[in-house]
């Protein structure tokens, strides 16, 4: 994957540069926003970790002028802790996930592997763990064993694997699963997810309860 | 405070100061004015009724052989200088002085011509007295003087008829001075209030629209210290922040490089002491995001995005995917139980509040341990807390948990003392109350429960 580094600061710029490149990604580096403008008009990048703080024009309007032009690539801001506003700003203005400062490496690495799943997700098939998803087929099987999904099930399965490492509250989980003729109860939500639960154990997969809230899709690999 | 009395300025005495000499002086002046006029009036109309006889008797006088006479029968005399108040005395006098008829005593009258006639004051058997004197055509002198028991009294009426009302009005006024200077000076209560009901942060200008002229210039002098104290505090945030937030590039590059050298093969002692090192880059990148926090939780509300309606719910949904993560890490349960309560405040601030409750929370409970985040009503009142199940906030620190920078002796972690700090910075922000309890179910008084009360209705919030 190509991923383009915009980050002003020379020595976070080598360390996130070091990290992309050992995970085997191709890594160019962008200094001032100008640069990075350009960078963007210039090829097609699979990611842009981009910082908001830069020496001429700002992440955001990097941020803005790359959307202007429809540009589909996936764009992680790297922000403040105290700036919530510069979260909601930068997903108002199309970033697609936000990390603030400082950061660990394992959780950086982290995101930007969800990000690159993202593009690399219409794969016929996934594996996660010991277990492996035919997305096109709707199956899911553990060390070659077949293992049958209800609608519901499968359907969860979806939810938790667009957002992994995310937390998804019964209420969001009741929304996502209804459908025009019903209503899902979070009652319903804890059932579905046991039986889910129950079936996928096997594979290391791993659903955390978070208590009186939702729940965590765990995977072991990290 | 009894040894050193100042004795301060009073408004109303300061008035009455003024005004009580002032009305002195004018009474003065009225009471001279008025004496003057109601002498005039007074001598005016007696004169003419005392030339009166002296004119008759003038008429009634005859030459005869020895001499002039007044051809006059005794009670046609006495008719003529009745009066019911004063006494009156007649003289003529011949022109060569000798007195004719009448009372003798009489001084001498001025020279006059032949018809002329004069009004002029004297003393008769040692009393004031006014005389009427004409002299004749035969150049006979004719006097009449009177007591002035009658003048006398119509000056004091005219007198007192015109400086009573002016009394009353005077005294009245006083009254309503010392009065009017309560309700003059009204405003001020005003004032008072509106300063004394803020928060040690609320510098915004006081309205000058909303007081009298006369305190305007001392509310825009007011108003523009206020403005000052604004935009030094400002300044001192704007540096605040600005100094944290340069620090954070800087440490997150160092935090980078180190966590990257730990995962190369190192010997045992290398890896120990990098690990130090990362441990203290982490401490360092979080005192500078809590640095940063407090800044902003001490500036205005308007600048960090105003207030708007936020729901506690949300804020803690927002918190659980940062926090879920860092409990399972230290194999704490995180739990919630969250229901639907509005508050009108910030958002940012809000977050960051709950954010470092948690933080403390997971800091101090041991591993196994349970933190369970609460928002909802009770009684109207909108309420945020988090309790655990660690070893609690011993009663002694309670009061100053809350001080910056301030560590309970002898507690393991690697926190700086800000974190509660900001909790109470952002409960002002918002007039809630913060308080320190065991948590629920709790009967050993184990654990600690932080819980923030908002008001009931939705004040004005600064």
């Amino acid at each position: 994957m190509r991923i383009l580094v915009v980050e002003d600061d020379s020595l976070l710029a080598q360390g996130l540069t070091r990290v992309l490149a050992r995970a085997g990604h191709a890594v160019d580096r962008a200094e001032t926003g100008v640069q990075a403008d350009r960078a963007l008009r210039a090829a097609s990048y699979d990611l842009v970790v981009l910082d908001i703080g830069l020496p001429d024009i700002d992440g955001f309007e990097v941020l803005r002028r790359l959307r202007l032009r429809h540009a589909a690539v996936n764009v992680l801001v790297l922000t403040a802790r105290d700036a919530i506003e510069d979260r909601v700003h930068g997903l108002d203005l199309g970033a697609d996930d936000y990390l603030t400062k400082p950061f660990s490496v394992t959780e950086f690495e982290a995101r930007v592997r969800a990000l690159l799943r993202r593009v690399s997700l219409p794969a016929s098939a996934v594996s996660v763990g010991r277990l492996t998803v035919d997305v096109e087929a709707k199956r899911i099987s553990i060390n070659g064993t077949l293992i049958e999904l209800t609608v519901r099930e499968w359907a969860l399965l979806e939810l938790f694997m667009a957002r992994p490492g995310r937390v998804l509250s019964k209420e969001q989980i009741a929304q996502q699963l209804a459908d025009c003729d019903s209503q899902l109860t979070t009652n319903a939500v804890e059932v579905y997810v046991s039986r889910l639960r129950a079936k996928i154990e096997m594979a290391g997969v791993r659903i955390r309860t978070v208590r009186g809230f939702g729940y965590l899709w765990e995977t072991t690999d990290g | 405070m009894a040894s050193r009395v100042i004795r301060r300025s009073s408004i109303r005495r300061r008035l009455l100061l003024f005004l009580i000499p002032s009305f002195l002086l004018l009474a003065v002046g009225a009471a001279a004015v008025t004496y003057y006029v109601a002498l005039r009036v007074a001598t005016f109309a007696y004169d003419r009724s005392l030339l009166d006889p002296a004119l008759d008797m003038a008429a009634n006088v005859r030459m005869d052989a020895d001499g002039p006479r007044l051809a006059m029968l005794q009670q046609a005399q006495e008719a003529l200088l009745y009066d019911h108040e004063d006494t009156l005395v007649f003289q003529i006098r011949a022109p060569g002085g000798a007195v004719v008829a009448g009372d003798e005593d009489l001084n001498l009258p001025p020279n006059l011509a032949p018809g002329e006639r004069s009004f002029f004051d004297s003393r008769y058997h040692g009393e004031p007295v006014r005389v009427a004197a004409v002299r004749s055509s035969s150049g006979l002198y004719v006097q009449v003087a009177e007591t002035l028991h009658k003048r006398n009294r119509l000056i004091w009426e005219i007198l007192a008829a015109g400086l009573l009302p002016a009394l009353l009005i005077a005294l009245a006024t006083l009254a309503l001075a010392w009065t009017g200077v309560a309700r003059g000076i009204a405003p001020l209560a005003w004032i008072r209030t509106q300063l004394l009901g803020r928060t040690p942060h609320d510098l915004r200008p006081l309205d000058e629209h909303a007081t009298p002229v006369e305190i305007a210039p001392a509310i825009e002098a007011l108003n523009r210290l206020l403005a000052q104290l604004r935009e030094s505090n400002e300044m001192q945030q704007r540096f605040l922040a600005n100094a944290a937030h340069q620090l954070r590039t800087p440490l997150a590059g160092l935090q980078m490089h180190l966590e990257l050298l730990l995962r190369r093969d190192l010997s045992p002692e290398v890896r120990e002491e990098i690990a130090g090192m990362h441990v203290a880059t982490v401490r360092a990148g979080h005192l500078a995001n809590q640095l940063l926090a407090l800044a902003k939780a001490e500036a205005s509300m308007d600048d960090s995005g105003g207030l708007a309606t936020v729901d506690l719910h949300g804020v803690a949904d927002h918190a659980v995917q940062e926090w879920v993560q860092r409990a399972i890490a230290r194999d704490i349960d995180l739990g919630f139980v969250l229901e639907h309560a509005t508050v009108p405040g910030n958002a940012v601030l809000l977050g960051e509040l709950l954010d470092n409750l948690l933080d403390n929370a997971l800091r101090y409970t041991p591993p196994g341990g349970s933190v369970t985040v609460r928002c909802g009503s009770e009684l109207g009142y909108p309420y945020l807390s988090v309790e655990d199940n660690g070893p609690g906030i011993p009663e002694s620190a309670h009061g100053r948990v809350f001080e910056r920078f301030y560590r309970i002796q002898g507690t393991p972690g690697d926190g700086a003392g800000l974190g509660l700090a900001i909790v109470k910075e952002v409960a002002l922000r918002h007039r809630g109350v913060l308080r320190i309890e065991s948590p629920n179910g709790n009967d050993q008084g184990r654990g600690t429960r932080i819980v923030i009360r908002f008001p009931a209705a939705a004040p004005e919030i600064t």
